[in-house]
């Protein structure tokens, strides 16, 4: 058993490793969940079953017109229905007006009343609706509300908004109006259900982020190709694009920090930074004289730096200890530096019972809680706007090494912390005998310097008699 | 009358302060509105609510923002002023305060202005909270060690443990991290399809394809209303710390003024001298560790030292002069070395989240960093901590072998190397 209070802080060092590393597992866990859903089919958000046939409140609603189209023209329109059915669950999403059941209710009670008036006016409310929404700026995300209610026309009318709206940015004419009528209900056949990520193919423009937008791709320019694409189902490759108000919004972003951490240097931010600096001076000056100049948080830091120092002084030594020296010269520069290292060594030494001696005296307890694990720490003078650069990787191999190696030099940290911490408290214990000693000294042994992955043996070597 | 001749006389001065102080509480999170800098000035206790609970955004590490439930009144007060003290504020009278945060906006406009008048606040908060929209990997560990974590309410261990307690912990470690590397591979090669995938995808021809957040975007319209909705309140922020930056001057002025009538404060020091007792945990470490390599360095140093004095002795003058030469040159060389931590180094390395790009390997020239270099900084690096742990063990297992030593009639077997 080890000490009371040996224990306590060795456990609690342990404890803080495990908590660190149980942190990035979380936050690696939230990035997997994220990137594994991406990867997967993408579900629309909620699937109510989209039944063309009329749900219980509108059992109402007179069956009857339903004998008067065909049946063809009903399945088409049913199909049609469902795709329409999904846009206003999207737009619902985005708008989160309240009225789903109440709009599917609606259409789907109206789909068979009006199963023949809306087939008509499709075609040229489509085109008149693209006339005239080709004014409407497309806003990506932001659509403008369409009120859910109404008639199945206004529905199409959403439906055609969007799709002119689509292609409203390209300045496109709306395609020729017999395709309006063809191609839904052919592409509402093949729609699938979700989207899927996939590998690239051939090059269809497409606006997301429904694959019901498929129709549009059809109505586009006429490309050859998107004919062929849908014809043959789901095409290979679709170019997502990102809505416009995000690309606006990020690109002024983006030109903000830019302006923000070049605005450094400039008049106005001389004549500021001297008021500052005269405001600071003062403060300092009406607080009763100067202080000792020294806050808890700066003795920290230079601690820390101390550290760093410590371990570039240690490297020098080692490079100058495994150099052989070829000739005199040589020899000179390595006993010079050696001998200037240790002069360097003593001047910290000196400046840390400083440090000792400042806190020890005016600032009370030590600021608890920031961990001093890092073995370089970069210092906190780096410049708080660096914009993020840019890392070009080539393929997932590099990618899966270069993570691996962040991930091992943070572990490699915390060992090396944690054989500071264990050598200091574990050492002086195997120095007293006592009881269970030669466990204990085992135990030891392989927690020190094997990093308790190994364990030796111990033989008594009893003299055969 | 009066007093609109005096606005008339200040002209723009008096327009440009609300200005500026409004500019400066939209840059900052839970700004107050000007009003409230204004009665701070005349240390109205109405004003002291909002300015605690600023000062306490401000003060209060990153991570915990995130935390839903603010801390009560007192405990916003204990850290503001625990946290101020530790970075050196001077004015004693900020300490005493009421903790029922009831007074002291005077005080507690002056600490604001303090704390943006010693370096970037602004900039760093803003940095703090920015929206990622890139796939970013953080070149180097100083943010995630800096930041604690989340407090976890921990069982202590009250009485003393086995020491096998302490191994099962560190196994346990070890196995964590073992998860963590596969779970980060997996990541890794998700990534690199999403990359794939979008590839063609983004506007931004340097970036080339989208990042996980921009396809989340068009994959869920409700998520990416949210990141728009943040993206554009971060410009909003921006837009204002650039108006602050224009306009910062009227306010220092006026902070001058908020000095002047402040009564200045007697001097006695009234610092209570208390023990450190965590953190020298920290100062030993460092202390044990300088003397170590002192005592290394003398014990290289000293026989040298001898046994060139012993070969140089009858060495003519000419000699000086070269000895000179490299005694400069020596000195040149170790003042740089001295730099690089003083500086802190922070130059010489890449530092700060890099935006994760793929692209191919021909794609030479153009901005950013290069995984294949990046890899390379980080094998030496890993060569250079790996050879400090061998050294440690190393010397681990020497003072353990003096001890073993000590009793004779053993047989010490150690496993098998690696």
């Amino acid at each position: 058993m080890l000490p009371a209070d040996c224990s306590r802080r060795l456990v609690a060092e342990l404890r803080d490793a495990l908590d660190a590393c149980a942190e990035r597992q979380r936050q690696l866990e939230r990035s997997l969940r994220v990137s594994r859903r991406l990867l997967r089919t993408w579900e629309p958000a909620e699937t109510p079953a989209p039944q063309p046939t009329p749900a219980p409140e509108t059992s109402g609603e007179a069956p009857s017109p339903e004998s008067t189209p065909s049946s063809q023209d009903l399945k088409e329109l049913e199909l049609l229905t469902q795709a329409l059915e999904k846009a206003v669950r999207v737009r619902k999403g985005i708008s989160k007006t309240g009225e789903r059941h109440k709009a599917l209710s609606l259409k789907s009670g109206s789909a068979a009343t009006s199963a023949t008036t809306a087939s008509a006016p499709s075609r040229p409310s489509g085109q008149a609706s693209c006339g005239v929404s080709e004014t409407k700026p497309p806003r990506g995300i932001q659509q403008t509300v369409v009120p859910a209610r109404g008639l199945p026309e206004s529905r199409l009318l959403s439906v055609g908004d969007r799709t002119c709206m689509g292609r409203g940015s390209r300045a496109t004419k709306p395609g020729p109006g017999p395709r309006d009528q063809q191609i839904p209900p052919s592409a509402a056949l093949q729609a699938p259900e979700a989207f899927t990520l996939k590998e690239k193919g051939a090059d269809v423009d497409c606006w997301l982020p429904q694959p019901l937008w498929k129709p549009c791709s059809g109505l586009e320019g006429g490309s050859p190709q998107s004919a062929a694409s849908l014809s043959t189902g789901f095409p290979d490759r679709i170019l997502l694009r990102l809505p416009m108000a995000y690309r606006k919004a990020a690109s002024r972003n983006s030109r903000l920090w830019a302006q923000l951490s070049s605005a450094q240097t400039s008049d106005s931010m001389d004549a500021a930074a001297t008021a500052k600096t005269q405001f600071l001076q003062k403060m300092q000056m009406t607080s009763g004289g100067p202080g000792s100049g020294l806050s808890a948080a700066a003795v920290e830091a230079e601690v820390g730096l101390l550290r760093t120092a410590c371990l570039l002084l240690r490297r020098r030594m080692e490079e100058v200890l495994s150099a052989d020296p070829a000739d005199c010269m040589q020899e000179y520069r390595c006993l010079l530096t050696l001998e200037g290292l240790q002069a360097i060594t003593e001047q910290c030494l000196h400046r840390l019972q400083e440090l000792r001696a400042v806190v020890g005296q005016q600032l009370g307890p030590w600021p608890v809680g920031r961990r001093p694990g890092a073995s370089l720490p970069c210092g906190g003078g780096t410049d708080p706007l660096w914009s993020p650069q840019l890392l070009l990787y080539s393929s997932t191999q590099e990618l899966q090494t270069l993570e691996a190696l962040r991930l091992r030099l943070a572990m490699l940290d915390q060992q090396i912390h944690l054989e500071k911490v264990l050598m200091s408290d574990l050492l002086p214990l195997v120095g007293t005998q006592g009881p269970h000693w030669l466990a204990r000294c085992r135990a030891v042994h392989s927690l020190l310097c094997e990093g308790g992955e190994r364990f030796l043996t111990v033989l008594r070597d009893e003299p055969a008699d | 009358m009066g007093r609109r001749r005096r606005r008339v006389d200040r002209g723009a001065a008096v327009g440009a302060l609300p200005e500026a102080i409004a500019a400066l509480s939209r840059t900052l999170p839970a700004g107050p509105s000007p009003e409230i800098f204004r009665r701070a000035k005349f240390d109205r206790p109405e004003a002291a609510p909002a300015l605690w609970q600023l000062l306490f955004r401000v003060l209060s590490p990153p991570s915990a923002d995130s935390a839903s439930a603010s801390p009560a009144q007192e405990a916003q007060v204990r850290a503001v002023k625990s946290e101020l003290r530790s970075q050196g504020y001077p004015r004693r009278a900020l300490a005493q305060l009421p903790e029922d945060g009831s007074q002291g906006s005077r005080e507690l406009l002056l600490a604001l202005a303090w704390l943006l008048a010693r370096g970037p606040l602004l900039e760093r908060l803003l940095a703090q909270t920015r929206v990622r929209l890139g796939d970013e990997i953080p070149l180097c560990e100083c943010e995630a060690l800096a930041r604690p974590g989340p407090p976890v309410p921990r069982v202590e261990a009250d009485g003393p443990v086995d020491i096998r307690h302490l191994q099962w912990l560190m196994g346990k470690l070890r196995f964590q991290w073992r998860k963590l590397i596969t779970s980060q591979q997996e990541q890794c090669a998700l990534l690199g399809k999403i990359h794939s995938y979008t590839r063609g995808c983004h506007s931004d021809r340097s970036l080339g394809h989208l990042s996980v957040a921009e396809t989340e975007l068009l994959r869920d319209a409700e998520g990416g209303q949210q990141l728009l909705r943040r993206l554009e309140s971060e410009n909003v922020r921006l837009e204002a710390a650039l108006r602050w930056r224009r306009q910062e001057l009227v306010f220092w002025r006026w902070m001058d003024t908020v000095l002047g009538t402040c009564p200045p404060e007697a001097s006695q020091p009234t610092f209570v001298p208390r023990i450190p007792e965590q953190g020298a945990g920290e100062w030993e470490l460092v202390a044990r560790e300088l003397q170590a390599l002192q005592e290394e360095l003398r014990g290289a140093a000293e026989p040298r030292r001898a046994a060139w004095e012993a070969r140089v002795g009858g060495w003519g003058p000419e000699w000086s002069a070269v000895q000179r030469a490299s005694r400069e040159a020596v000195g040149l060389e170790l003042a740089a070395l001295q730099r690089a931590w003083e500086r802190g180094g922070a130059a010489a390395r890449p530092h700060g989240p890099c935006r994760l790009v793929k692209s191919d390997a021909g794609a030479s020239g153009g901005p950013g960093l290069r995984a294949a270099q990046v890899i390379e900084v980080l094998r030496s690096r890993e060569a250079c901590l790996e050879a400090v742990l061998c050294q440690l063990q190393r010397q681990c297992r020497q003072e353990l072998a003096r001890l073993a030593g000590a009793l004779p009639g053993l047989i010490w077997i150690l496993p098998p190397g690696r």
